[in-house]
């Protein structure tokens, strides 16, 4: 019992779920997984808060705008790469360890064996987000008061939300194949569709149906896609309507309010999560 | 116990079990043992409640195990996977209790038990500086954790040395001396089984073919017995013993080196002996031996 008890984690989620949650997030504790990723975002802040203006030949602390603008611009190619890697190979090597067929054999849940695998990578990252990307936020605090910083841990939480959508796309790619190797392959090519390939094709499909596509079709395909959701919650929570105009120069439709975006965001959480579920139980269990 | 009624499972178009019907009575240990493919491993999880059968129904204490009775079921199985290589960055102690917190047991249940499978200072090193026997133990520690009624073991002894392999059947013995432990044992080491189970089951193709004791099940084949008879100077050819044998029903009676060899059926075996004891002046030694499980596994198959 002992391994639970040490957990720390909120007492009313059961004991296997408490067990396995603390086993994930203490692997990436002690193999510094979440110390290195933390060190690694703060210093990505910082760099981007202090010489994101070097082309103009300034450098010095930038706004709030400003920062989040440059930051999203690499977050997104970031998170993702991490979350998906961080969860791509959960099922895989438990079957490799032949540690699954001990899980499945205990008494517990496919219901808990995954939510509880998913919170405890849903924590090691998300710490290093909110650690990573908040500490060196409070130079905006100190310099533009708390308003700006408010909207800064927007971001910060945003950031953590579009991690927790990858890990649970990874959880879908980790229970479709049963080899690593696939597992990885497949990985990549998730994490180059939703970063590159979507809007490389939006843009192309924007060209070759001018003045077809309605606004409210391409609100509707960059939803689709939860960088794009991430991009333009941020941009919103800035006012940086301007930064997503370079992508597509409609007028910003109604729909895109915070509102439906979180909720696009939860439903990525939520979806992707519940098909790994059943294809879980599919695959390993009847 | 645990009772399967025509248990099928099909994965999409293939039969991996055929109408398998057992029953597992209470304290006693069951042998199953089959090829590689032969179904064996699907009918284990079933047995833990991993997989469901197609058709057939699984009973425990004469009632059929519905979907939410399995969770409970599942917390009077202790499962003994085979080349489980747990995880390397824990110490075989954290191991133990990751497991006692998924199975809702508890370390003390296994103290004196763990005294003898891993001594403390190893307990506290991390599994990856574990050799595969030491896996090995760890993994038959972690099978006891939850004080399991069934204890299913598959290839148990993969990887043990000797000593590995008889201080866990000395293990299981002094567990079953305490409760009523029912055993499962799934293993291509024939000889073991033999020697270990009250009982065996031979899967092949899906097809539970056999159930029973060795000695029911030999008969059940008409296995013949295999009798070896020293022969002395009065008979240096064994040509005598051999025409007695012969009008007893033996066959494939052969001679060499002074030892004259020769397969009865069965239900000859007393006639058989009573003739041969009335030459007995004609032999220094004999030997009756019963076939062994491989000799009815390979007339099975």
């Amino acid at each position: 019992m002992a391994f639970t008890e040490k957990a720390g984690l909120p007492s009313p989620l059961p004991s296997p779920l408490r067990a396995l949650a603390y086993k994930e997030f203490s692997d990436r504790l002690k193999s510094r997984w979440v110390a290195v990723i933390t060190v690694c975002f703060t210093i990505l802040t910082l760099v981007v808060l202090y010489f994101g203006s070097a082309a103009s030949g300034v450098v010095s602390f930038r706004n709030m705008g400003a920062t989040v603008a440059s930051l999203t611009s690499l977050v997104v190619y970031f998170i993702p790469l991490l979350a998906l890697t961080l969860g791509g190979g959960v099922i895989a090597d438990e079957r490799d360890r032949h540690t699954l067929d001990l899980y499945l054999s205990a008494p517990i849940t496919p219901a808990e064996f995954i939510l509880g695998k998913y919170i405890g990578l849903a924590v090691s990252l998300a710490l290093p987000s909110l650690l990573g990307f908040s500490i060196p936020g409070l130079i905006i605090l100190f310099k533009t008061g708390v308003g700006s910083f408010g909207s800064y841990m927007v971001f910060v939480i945003n950031s953590v939300a579009l991690g927790l959508v990858f890990l649970s796309i990874s959880f879908l790619t980790s229970v479709m194949f049963y080899e690593r190797s696939k597992v990885v392959g497949f990985t990549v090519l998730v994490w180059l569709f939703f970063t590159i390939v979507y809007d490389l094709g939006l843009v192309g499909v924007l060209i070759a149906t001018k003045d077809v596509l309605t606004p409210s079709a391409l609100v509707v395909m960059l939803l689709l896609n939860p960088v794009d959701v991430y991009r333009i919650l941020n941009f919103t929570t800035i006012g940086e309507y301007s930064v997503l105009m370079g992508l597509a120069s409609v007028d910003v439709p109604g729909i895109i309010r915070p509102s439906v975006l979180w909720a696009v965001t939860v439903v990525w959480i939520v979806v992707p999560l519940l098909a790994g579920y059943y294809v879980f139980k599919k695959r390993y269990l009847s | 116990m645990l009772k399967f009624v025509q248990v099928t499972k099909y994965y999409d178009d293939v039969k991996a079990a055929d109408d398998v019907s057992f029953e597992l009575t209470e304290g006693e240990m069951f042998g199953l043992v089959g090829p590689n493919g032969s179904g064996k491993s699907t009918l284990l999880k079933i047995m833990l409640g991993i997989i469901k059968p197609t058709a057939g129904q699984i009973l425990v204490g004469g009632a059929a195990l519905k979907d939410k009775d399995w969770l409970n079921f599942r917390r009077l199985i202790g499962y003994m996977p085979e080349r489980v290589s747990f995880y390397d960055n824990l110490t075989g102690m954290a191991t133990l209790e990751l497991f006692a917190s998924i199975k809702g047991g508890s370390i003390t249940n296994i103290e004196d038990v763990l005294a003898q499978l891993l001594s403390r200072e190893v307990l506290a090193r991390k599994v990856g500086t574990y050799s595969k026997g030491m896996r090995q133990r760890l993994n038959l520690a972690q099978a006891l954790l939850n004080d399991p009624s069934l204890l299913v073991l598959d290839e148990p002894t993969s990887g043990l040395d000797p000593i590995g392999t008889r201080l866990l059947y000395d293990i299981l013995d002094g567990v079953r001396k305490r409760k009523k432990l029912t055993v499962v044992l799934s293993t291509h080491m024939l000889a073991e089984v033999e020697e270990k189970v009250s009982r065996v089951g031979i899967m092949k193709n899906g097809v539970l073919k056999a159930t029973g004791t060795l000695d029911e099940l030999y008969r059940g084949l008409n296995l013949p017995l295999r009798l070896i008879i020293l022969v002395n100077e009065d008979d240096p050819q064994g040509a005598l013993l051999s025409e007695i044998l012969k009008q007893e029903g033996a066959v494939n009676i052969t001679y060499a080196a002074g030892q004259l060899t020769a397969e009865l059926p069965v239900e000859n075996k007393l006639n058989m002996l009573a003739s041969i004891l009335g030459q007995k002046d004609k032999f220094v030694d004999f030997t009756l031996r019963q076939p062994s499980l491989e000799e009815v596994f390979f007339g099975i198959h």
